[in-house]
This record gives structure tokens, sequence and C-alpha cells, in this order.
């Protein structure tokens, strides 16, 4: 049993007890590292400023591509614990440039296409930049390779500027010759570090001291015997949530039970041709590399919502526990008649997800339980399948409404509905199935109805089946109409209703 | 004109700038929160502080009495630093906790209870014009007969716009560190674009004289008006901790409670009456303007009036009469944003232009055209009796038209909107060309001035301070430049210094875009002093051999020393950075000595094209032999100003910088959801001191007005408190926001004879032109059978809800809570 956490912070061995361990990385790093180059501007994991580069070596699923594995990516300090990093590898934004190279092709572009103006997001860009071109080298690059504004845009949606309007940026980052780059995991990781991260990540950690003490197991076990003997105890994941929450003052993270150490969580694997599991250590980003050719509509899905540095921390698990009606990964899973595979003290159980949210944030998690892992259908070629997000501003937001629509058809023809499942977000106090409007529309042949008179009648049902409310995210008016917009979209992209 | 980086830019990349609260912690350091009111208007009854004070770590609890005057405000000195008795908006500061630690101030803030007595809340526009609830009296401009000509005009329409506010959100929260020193003086470091009034408001309000306190700016991580006025409370806040504690006191507001606490944009909802011609031009105009203060006055009436002096934009309006006037609610009280009231005038005379053109089923761009100022038929005196000299506004209107292929783009346009409204196509698609005039010089005359010091030093490298403050604008880097210009040596050998107000004092805020126009011009008065004393120096000892210099020589008591003599010019009376100068380079140059690459040439009369020279280092060394200066210092004033605030007549602003951009925008018929597909900006900058630094100044205010104008909405709930405080709920324009095309070009104009080397500011002007983007939605809105009739007029910000609302009206009628026939 470890009494403390162990982390490399550029290139150096880091050993941290309760002292510490229970300061967000970003405050640790500022404050008691003098590393004052990563900022803070929102604690809440909104803006980037915070970004520095994580590894968890052989963290993940042995089913994930290598781009997804074992390589830096850019994670936001603000919102995590340090002791969510141990067996980490971590670089800041200090580090990049040396005295005998000078500044990275990065830096360098940022500087020569004007990409910093006040200087205060800039480490963060930075940072988040230097993750793209550590993937892009992973996967190799070619002599003068240039990466596309596309893939800019994509790696930086998770950092706000407020003075350069971004296409500088984007235009320093199109400017970098990604084959004059450095890898940071050649400067910063070694065969060494990657022995003893390995190694002690077998080990379990528990301390405490009066303010703080924190048990990470390494087994299901042992961590539903600690939860239902410490009720008090904070199960965290990611974090990213609870993180924020805390930063808040609402909560304080200070007895915490973290599941990292438990390599069965880290499983993203099919269980047939048309149902796979993720485990709950599976992050975000991981997931979408696993689903990118499975599921394209969701992967794609995945890209509009959190930031690339949330996915890098973020898991499915944690999005589903966290139980808000406007949760975005919820009116999938509804949809793909997902099962919550649910570890405590007794062992396992299974929970349909219709059956797990029983009222706002509340889910059937009973005391000492946690999500091991989520099934879900892999929905079949034949099937249509949609997913909708709709948000003040289209990236990074939480949405105001959010919809998934699911057919399963008779015919090859796709105009029988055999079945359909829809499910809503933002719409009531948690995310909604709608079975009447389901009902109505079971059995249906959509051509034959070319005047949809049939879809309009299933309108009325549909706006029957959820209770919108007001709020800042936009008026229950504007969430009906939204709904009804994106049901009626559905069907029309369905070739089946003009 | 350059196209160097900004000159911190090296630091920023790696992290090594250092901003207020990356300052190492000093011995004894404490943390300082603010706990503030969570009321919109009330009586307190009570603070009860007895379980914050017993909390581990708790120092001191300090309240409205704490300060020696408790009042400050830039215009008038209305708002106390601490609530005392009452309190009058949501994030009003109530009390200051000081701590050992951060955890412990905040914990402790959380464990005090104030006793409210509600009393009513005004939290709307509506409600304080109901009440007669205003700040200082109402302000009218006025040309012509504008009721007789709006009667004999062939049209007339009415109508009103609703503009919101909008955070500021500078990635740096308000911060300052006060450090107590000797004899009871104070030295903040504030994030400040005010250093001079956030050293008075500190002196103030902790009772000590000016000269006891020095207030320093490093720089700010973003500022955009916000730390204008605002960031003066915060420092002295520290600095009363500082006081009273006698130990260095740090305030870091978090995001949430910087947004909470400061003022924003102010709102506007303006009412209108105009009359036109059968053509579209414009016979009279009447505009009311109402503005929200909040609940002190700011600088609310110096924003209002700068929202009336750009009430008639890039258009000659001969009978119009804009009277303004600002309200007193129950909200943070509004303040500085780029572009000030420029953007709230501008956006109701280009929503009047957009409604002009729907009324006669025209292009609003043939309106624009034709109510251009132009000199031909005198249509160029502005409503308060201002010529607009160096006119470019013609011009931009042209060749944008052509560059950005407007008309082409319009034809598409409408058949791609055709489809649309046919069924077969859900995007609707809108393109808008508007222009800006923004008025360069603050409208209150005696900012209108700057100070210098220039230091160089014996190895001929040189230090310039100023009092302006550099927030990413690049201000310093454009006076180091100039500087670096003058003596004819590289950027790299000026380091502009923190800017400190025991160097540069009675200096104004960093704002209206004139930090470059004013501290520039200051440098260059400064340096020029030296310079010429220099030049002298260097035709005399250019004279002798170099190794009977002074600097050889002097003091070694081995050779007589040499005796020059300098007579020196009349430098100080020089108001003009471009008396001296050749216009075509802007730089100076005395008796014929230029200064350049480093070195220092003078004429030779024997043998004319093999010049004398020195380098500047060498000769900077002999000067201080010979007890000549190094170091001078100059004030600069814009002249000319001759705007009367009684009578709203004269010439408010120096010059005007112009531009025009075209936007075209899709609008989802399903989602309301609106994507900026390409963006086509012209800026007249006249001749930049760094062009790089200019395109990044227009590509941010462009972005940065754009979230203003669409995703950025602060909502409030009924009580008055601000729900959207941090980037979760407050939308400011992401990466993907960006438009696909993006092209900005500056309009070569060698003819600003006004200003410092012809250039011309460039801070706020193109945040103006992002309303271009809120008319392409309008004008893709309007081909809609709803609109046949009436201009489909939506608020600003045209959010996605507001969007979707105009889109489908009767849907969200239908749909709302008390429509019951949907919802059973």
């Amino acid at each position: 049993m470890r009494k403390t956490v162990l982390f490399y912070l550029n290139g150096k061995r880091q050993e941290v007890g309760p002292e510490h361990a229970g300061l967000m990385l970003s405050d640790y790093l500022r404050y008691e590292r003098g590393l004052v180059g990563t900022k803070v501007v929102c604690a809440e994991g909104d803006c980037g400023a915070c970004s520095v580069l994580r590894l968890r070596p052989m963290a993940s699923s042995k089913n994930l591509p290598q781009a997804a594995r074992n390589i830096y990516l850019p994670i936001n300090s603000c919102i995590t614990t340090v002791a969510q990093m141990d067996g980490s590898s971590l670089v800041t934004v200090e580090a990049l440039a040396s005295q005998t190279a000078g500044l990275t092709p990065v830096q360098q572009a940022m500087v020569s296409s004007h990409g910093s103006q006040c200087g205060f997001c800039t480490p963060g860009f930075v940072m988040a930049l230097t993750g793209l071109v550590e993937k892009k080298l992973c996967d190799g690059v070619k002599k003068g390779a240039r990466c596309t504004p596309r893939e800019a845009k994509n790696c930086l949606t998770g950092n706000l500027c407020r003075c350069t309007g971004y296409q500088p940026i984007i235009d320093a980052a199109v400017a970098i010759d990604l084959s004059k780059c450095a890898s940071v995991k050649d400067q910063f990781y070694s065969l060494a570090q990657e022995r003893e991260l390995k190694k002690v990540l077998k080990d379990p950690v528990k301390f405490q001291n009066e303010h703080f003490s924190f048990f990470a197991p390494t087994t299901l076990k042992d961590a539903a015997a600690f939860l239902r003997r410490q009720p008090d105890a904070r199960l965290i994941g990611a974090a990213t949530d609870l993180g924020v929450v805390h930063n808040k003052g609402k909560i304080r993270l200070s007895k915490l039970l973290s599941l990292h150490l438990i390599p069965e969580l880290y499983d993203v694997k099919k269980l047939s041709p048309t149902r796979m599991t993720v485990g709950s250590r599976v992050t975000l980003s991981e997931l979408r590399h696993f689903l990118k050719d499975k599921i394209p509509e969701f992967a794609k899905f995945l890209d509009l919502f959190a930031s690339p540095q949330i996915k890098n921390l973020a898991t499915l698990s944690g999005n589903v526990s966290n139980g808000s009606p406007i949760a975005d990964t919820p009116p999938f899973l509804l949809i793909a008649q997902a099962t919550i595979i649910v570890a405590g003290p007794r062992g396992k159980r299974s929970i349909p997800i219709e059956k797990f949210y029983l009222g706002y944030r509340k889910t059937a998690l009973k005391p000492g339980e946690f999500i091991s892992a989520i099934e879900f259908d892999l929905p079949k070629k034949t099937e249509s399948l949609a997913l909708y997000k709709v948000s003040q501003r289209k990236d990074l937001d939480i949405s105001g409404v959010n919809a998934a629509f699911r057919i399963t058809w008779s015919d090859a023809k796709k105009t029988k509905i055999r079945e359909v499942r829809i499910a809503l977000g933002g719409v009531g106090p948690t995310t909604l199935r709608l079975p009447r409007t389901e009902a109505a529309l079971k059995g249906l042949t959509l051509k034959s109805d070319p005047n949809s008179m049939r879809l309009n009648e299933v309108v009325e049902i549909l706006h029957s089946e959820m209770q919108p409310l007001s709020d800042l995210r936009g008026t229950s008016a504007f969430r009906r109409v939204l709904v009804e917009n994106l049901f009626l979209k559905f069907f029309r992209e369905q070739g089946v209703l003009q | 004109m350059s196209t160097l980086p900004h000159d911190s830019a090296h630091n920023h990349v790696r992290g090594l700038s250092e901003f207020i609260d990356d300052r190492p912690a000093l011995r004894g350091e404490v943390f300082v929160e603010v706990l503030f009111s969570r009321q919109a208007h009330a009586r307190i009854r009570d603070i009860e502080l007895g379980r914050a004070l017993k909390h581990p770590g708790v120092l001191g609890i300090y309240t409205a009495k704490d300060f020696h005057h408790n009042l400050w405000g830039t215009i008038f000195k209305d708002q106390p630093l601490l609530a005392d008795q009452e309190v009058n908006f949501v994030g009003e500061a109530i009390a200051l906790i000081a701590a050992e630690t951060r955890d412990s101030a905040r914990v402790a803030r959380s464990l005090i209870r104030v006793a409210y007595e509600a009393l009513p809340a005004i939290l709307s526009i509506d409600q304080a014009k109901a009440a007669q609830s205003f700040i200082a009296g109402s302000r009218k401009i006025e040309r012509g007969n504008v009721e007789t000509a709006l009667k004999s005009a062939p049209h007339q329409l009415q109508g009103n716009i609703i503009i919101r506010g909008a955070d500021h959100f500078y990635l740096e929260s308000q911060a300052a560190i006060a450090y107590p020193k000797e004899d009871g003086q104070i030295e903040v470091h504030s994030s400040s674009q005010h250093p001079t009034e956030t050293q008075h408001v500190v002196a103030h309000g902790l009772g000590l004289p000016y000269r006891d306190v020095v207030c320093i700016v490093k720089r700010m991580g973003g500022g955009f008006g916000g730390k204008e006025s605002q960031a003066a409370p915060i420092a002295a806040y520290a600095a009363l901790v500082a006081q009273k504690l006698n130990r260095p006191a740090r305030l870091i507001l978090t995001k949430d409670d910087d947004m909470i606490m400061t003022g924003k944009r102010n709102p506007f909802e303006n009412q209108y009456r105009v009359g036109f011609d059968d053509e579209g031009k414009i016979v009279a105009l009447d505009v009311e303007l109402f503005s929200d203060g909040g609940a002190y006055a700011d600088l609310s009436t110096s924003i209002m009036e700068r929202a009336m002096l750009h009430s008639d934009n890039a258009y000659f309006i001969p009978h119009m009469r804009v009277v303004g006037q600002v309200c007193r609610t129950h909200y943070h009280p509004h303040t500085a944003f780029r572009g000030f009231g420029g953007p709230k005038g501008v956006a109701t005379i280009e929503r009047i232009i957009e409604e002009i053109a729907h009324a006669l089923g025209k292009d609003p761009l043939e309106i624009r055209k034709l109510n251009c100022y132009t000199a031909i038929g005198g249509r160029d005196i502005t409503h308060y009796g201002q010529k607009v000299e160096n006119n470019c506004l013609p011009e931009l209107f042209e060749r944008l038209e052509t560059s950005s292929q407007y008309k082409a783009r319009r034809a598409r346009i409408q058949k791609q909107n055709a489809k649309a409204l046919s069924g077969s196509s859900r995007l609707l698609r809108g393109i808008s060309l508007t222009a800006v005039k923004f008025g360069i010089s603050f409208t209150t005359r005696f900012l209108n001035q700057a100070n210098a010091l220039v230091i160089i030093h014996r190895d001929g490298s040189v230090q310039v301070s100023t009092g302006a403050t550099e927030m990413g604008q690049g201000v310093n880097a454009r006076i180091s430049e100039l500087v670096a210009q003058e003596l004819g040596i590289s950027r790299d050998e000026v380091r502009m210094m923190a800017t400190a107000t025991d160097k540069n004092a009675n200096t104004s805020p960093t704002a209206a875009s004139s930090g470059t126009d004013l501290n520039g011009a200051a440098a260059v008065l400064a340096v020029r002093k030296i310079k010429a004393r220099l030049s002298e120096l260097a035709i005399q000892v250019l004279k002798i051999p170099e190794s009977r210099w002074a600097r050889h020589t002097a003091g070694l008591g081995t050779e007589p020393e040499i005796e020059v003599s300098i007579e020196g010019f009349e430098k100080d009376k020089v108001n003009d950075p471009n008396a001296d100068a050749i216009w075509e380079t802007g730089i100076a140059s005395y008796h014929g000595v230029t200064f350049k690459d480093g070195m220092v040439l003078c004429p030779n009369l024997d043998d004319p094209s093999n010049p004398k020279q020195v380098s500047f280092a060498a000769l900077v060394n002999e000067a201080y032999h010979h007890r000549i200066s190094l170091s001078d210092y100059a004030h600069y004033r814009i002249p000319g100003l001759s705007f009367n605030k009684l009578t709203g007549r004269g010439d408010a602003f120096m010059y005007f910088t112009q531009g025009a951009a075209t936007s075209e925008v899709s609008v989802d018929l399903d989602t309301g959801e609106v994507k900026v597909l390409s963006v086509d900006i012209l800026m007249d900058l006249g001749r930049p001191v760094n062009e790089a630094l200019d395109l990044g100044q227009v590509t941010g205010a462009f972005i940065q007005g754009m979230g203003w104008v669409t995703t950025e909405k602060l909502h409030y709930n009924k009580d008055g408190a601000l729900l959207a405080y941090s980037p979760s709920t407050y939308k400011i324009p992401s990466i993907q926001d960006t438009p696909r095309d993006f092209k900005i070009e500056l309009l070569a104009n060698d003819r600003n004879f006004a200003n410092l080397r012809g250039t011309k500011a460039v801070g706020e002007p193109p945040l103006l032109l992002s309303l271009s983007v809120w008319t392409a939605i309008h004008d893709a809105l309007k081909g809609l059978p709803e609109y046949k009739e009436h201009y489909p007029r939506m608020e600003l910000p045209a959010t996605q809800e507001e969007v979707l609302r105009a889109l489908m009206p009767e849907k969200f009628a239908r749909l709302a809570p008390s429509g019951k026939s949907s919802a059973p």
C-alpha cells in the first residue's frame, strides 16, 4: 500500500501525500511548484487556459489504436486533483522551450503568426497545439507535413481567446512544419519512467491527514467495501464535474475514492456484433476512437460535446451517473438500449438505463454502488439513427435540448417503421424516452402519408410527453419548437416526408 | 511600417509573462476575498461576522467604516467602495475578508450572514423611465428643424431597438496586490487600464496623499474597457487590507465573482422616427437613446455622449435630433467596453437604414451609399457640426462592394433563399455590407493628454515609460518601434517599462483607442528632444579626432578636456509630433544629421557622398561626458478639440477611423442556428506603425463584436441576479465560430495629417463592423412571408432563440406556456 501518489512533472519525479494531493492540479503547479505559466481563468474546464499535457502508461484498453494510447494529451488542470495524477507523466508550458533549442516550432509559429495578444490564454493554446502535434507525430508525418485548419480548430475547441479572434492562431497552427517538431514524449518520457509508473499502478494507495484522505484500491471489491464503510467518501472518476462544483465552493473534495487502479474498468470491447461494453474508466476520447467506424453518428456527436481537454479525462459513466437532464450521452444510450453495470458490496448487477434515472439528478445507485461499465447496442447499418444537440453556441456548450432518434425498419426500402426509439434531453427532469409517441409511430408506413397528417398528430403526442422549463438556456417555448422541428427534421431526413 | 511581433510574444508562448497572480508571494502575504450582495436593492440590517472571524487563518474583516473615504467614481463620486447600510445591486461589495490562505478567506466568506431588508428594485429601462430614475440629466444634440422636416418627408417610419449588454470576459479577472511600504506608503500592482485613477482611488479611500501611493501596471490579461474604471476599487480593497495589517495583500477575483460584481456594456433601448424620400435619402431623424447605467454613474454619461455622437455613423442626416438619457437601475454599474457608446449609436442607425430599405424594397447597400457622407453638396458635416475630414467612406463602400463581390453574392443568395422558401433546403442565407466611422479622441477634452519619459543609457540602450498600459493590443510594441525608428536603432534596444504613476503621473486611461496616438506622440516628442541634442553634439564632435573625445580622456587628467556647447532647441513648446518630421517617413532630422542602423551620420561638406559617422552608442557615451542630458520627458495634448457639451456642437474628434465589412451568414430553419460563413473587411487605418498588430486588432475586435451581436447573452433572473456568470453559461465566440472565409485588407491612406505619423487608431472601430453580421441575419429572414409588411426586428444579440422565434413566430405563440392548445 502506497502512502503517496506518484507522477512525473516535466521529467522530474514527484511524490505527493495528503498535504497537497487534494489541491487542484493548477493550484499545485502555480502555488506549490511556482509553475505560473499554467493559468486559471474559469476554474470550470471551459476555457483551456490551464491546459497541461498528460500521459498515462497503458491505462487504456488494448482494443484502442496506438494513437489513443500512451500519448501526451492536453487536459484541464483546474478541475482535476493532484491525487488523480497518480501514475501519470505531466508536461507544463515552461518545459517546452529550452535554452539550447529556443522556442518549439509551435511556439515560434504562435509568435510569427501573431497568435498571442494579451498572453493570458496563450500557454493553454500552446499546450493544446503541442498535443495536436504530438498526435500527428504519433501517426507519422511526411517531410513538410502540416495540419489542416479543421484539425487545428477541432483541437482548440476547448480554448477560449478574447483578443485575437482566433484567425491568427489558426494561421499559426497550419504554419507549423510537423516534420520539424520534436516529440514531447521523446524528451520527457523514458522507459525507466514507464517501468516505474506501471509498477506503482499495481499498488493501491491510501493516505490521509486531518483535511484530506485518498484511497485508490486495485479491485472492485475493495472499492465497494470502502464506499459502504465510508458513505461520506466521494467516488471520483475524472471529477470534471465534481471538480467544478468543488471550485465553486458547493462541495469539498476532501475524502476521495478513486477507481484509477482497477484494470478491468479500462476495457472497451464488442460483446457481440450488435452489442458493446465500455468500462467506467474509459475516457470519451478513447471511446470516440473505438466508435469512429462502428457508430459514426455517435462519434461525430462527441465532437460537439465538451472540449478535447475534458474528453481526455471524462468518461461515459461519469456523464451518465451525473444524472443531469441535459447530459449529452443519455439520449443516445436510451435509444441504444444501454444497460448500466453496477458494482456494489454484493457484486455486480445490471440496470436497464430506462430504470436508472429516478428523478432530477437522482439515479438508482444505492449506497456503496457505482457504475463499472455500460453496455449498449451497435445499431445496424440498416437502421436509421440521428443525434442532435442544440445549444446557444454550437461547440462546447451545455445543451438547451438534445435528442436521439432510432428507427428499425420493416423493409429494406426504409418506409415501414418496425420500431422507433426517441429520447430527449432538456425537456424534463431526466432524459426522457417517449413511449406514447413511439407507439403512435410503430408500424406506420410513412410514404403512404405524403401530407404527413399522421406525423402532425404524432407531434401533438410528442408535446404531451415533455415538460420543458424556462431557464437561461432557453424558454420552454423555445425547447418545444426545437423538439418539434428536430422531430420533423429527422423524418424529413429519412426521405419520407416533404 | 513593420510587422514585428508583439514585444512580449516570446514570453507569452513560454508562459513567462508575468500577470498579477503570477507574482511570487512575499513573506506574510495575505489573501483577500470580497463578500458581495445577493440582493439587488436592500437595506443591510446586520452583518454577522462572528463565525467568520473565528475561522482558522482569518486575520480581519473590513467594512465600509474602515475606509477613510468610502465614495469613489470617475465622473460622479457616487459609488461606495463598500456598501454602507444599503446595497444597490447583486454583486455590490459589502465586506473584505483577509486570511492567511485563499481557501481560508473563501470559507470564511461563506460563514458571514448578512440580514437584508428587501427594497423595491428597478430592473429594466422601462421601470426606470416610469420611476424617473435617472443618472444626470437628459442630453440633446440637434441640427436643423427635425419636426418640420419629418412631417414634410415623403415617407416616415418609426420603431425601436433593444440592445443588450455584454461581458468583457477578459481572461485575467480583476486583480491587485498591495505592498505596504515605509511611512505608510502603498505600492499597488493592479490589472488596470488607468493606473492614475487607481492610484487616486486607493489614496482617497485610504486617506493618503497621492504621493504616498504608487500604482504599477506591467500588463493586463485583457481589458476591453472593463478595467478602465472598475479596476480601481479592487486595488483599493487590496490596499486597505495591506494598510490595516501592514502585510502584502493579494486580491484575485474568480471569474464567477468578477462577472457578478463588475459592470458590463450598457444595455440600450432606443426609439426612432425617420423621414426619407422615394430614393431612400434620409431627410430627418429623431432618436431617443435610453441606456441602463446600473446602480451608479461610472462612465455611463460619457458612454451615452459617444452613442449620441455616433448615431449618424457614416450617414449625412440634414435634420437630426438625438436625445440621450442614462437610467439608474439596480444592476452592476455598467461601464466602458470597446467602442464605448459607439456601437449602440451605430446599431440604431444601421437598423434604421435597414428598415428604410425594406420599406422601399431596395438593397440596404443602395440606401447606405445614397446617404453616405460626401464632400459633394456639402454633405460632410456631422450633426454636431464637425466636418468629416479625410473622408474615405465613399471609397470604402465602392471598393468593398467590388472586392467582396457583393452584387454577385446577393444574386446567388436570392436564388438559394428561393429554394429554402419553397422547401427544398433548410438553410437561409443573408448578406450585409455595413461601414463604420469612429471618432478618435476622448470626448472629455482634458483626457486628451499624455506624457512620456525616455531614458538613454550609456550603452545606447533605451528605456521608455509612458502612461499607456499594455493589455494585449501592442501599445508598447508600437511606442518602442516609434522611439527606435527615431533613434535609428532596433526595437530590441528599446525596453518598455511597466507603467507606474511615480514616473508618469496625471495620465489618462488607456482607452478610446487612443493609447498609441497619445502616448506614442509624447514618447516621440520626448525622444526628439534628446535626438536634437545628440544631433548637435554629433556635428561638433565629429570635427575632432575620436581619440580626443571626452569619453576617452575625461577624468584622466592626461590631456585638456574638450568643451562643446550645445545650444539646445526650444523643443518644449512643440506639441505636434509631425512638426519636425519628414511626412513620408514620419522621422525627424536636425542639422541634417540622420540616425540609421545604429549609426549617426553627419553631412560632410568636404566629401558629401561620404558622411561622417559615429555609432549611436559611442555618441551617447560621449554625450554623457559632456554633461548632456540623455533623458527627457514630454507632454502631448491633442490640439483643436472644440466640442461644447452644453450646445452639442463643435469638433469632438481629432479624426475618424473608418472601415467597412461584408458578412454572409446562414440561418438554420429548424434550429435558428447562425453560421458566419464569410467576412470581408476593408479598414482605413491611415499608415499603421505596425501593420501586423493592427490587423490583429481588426480580427479580434470583429470577433468580439460578433459575440455581442449573436451568442453572448447576459441572463438575469427576475430578482436582478446574473445567471450567466461563467463561460459555461456565457458564450463568447469559440474557435469554431471564426468565419471559414475571413479576409482583411487595409485601405492605402497617406492623408491623415492630423495624427502622429499619419496613423489611425484601431482598437475599437472594427468591433462596430460586426454589426454587419447582425444585419445579415435579418437579411436572411427578410424574404419570409411574415416580413412582407414589416422588417424582422430582432433584439441584439440575435441569439439562436431570438432567431428561431423570428423564423416561426406563430409556432412560438402556439407553444408558449399560455397557449394551452399544444400542451395538454
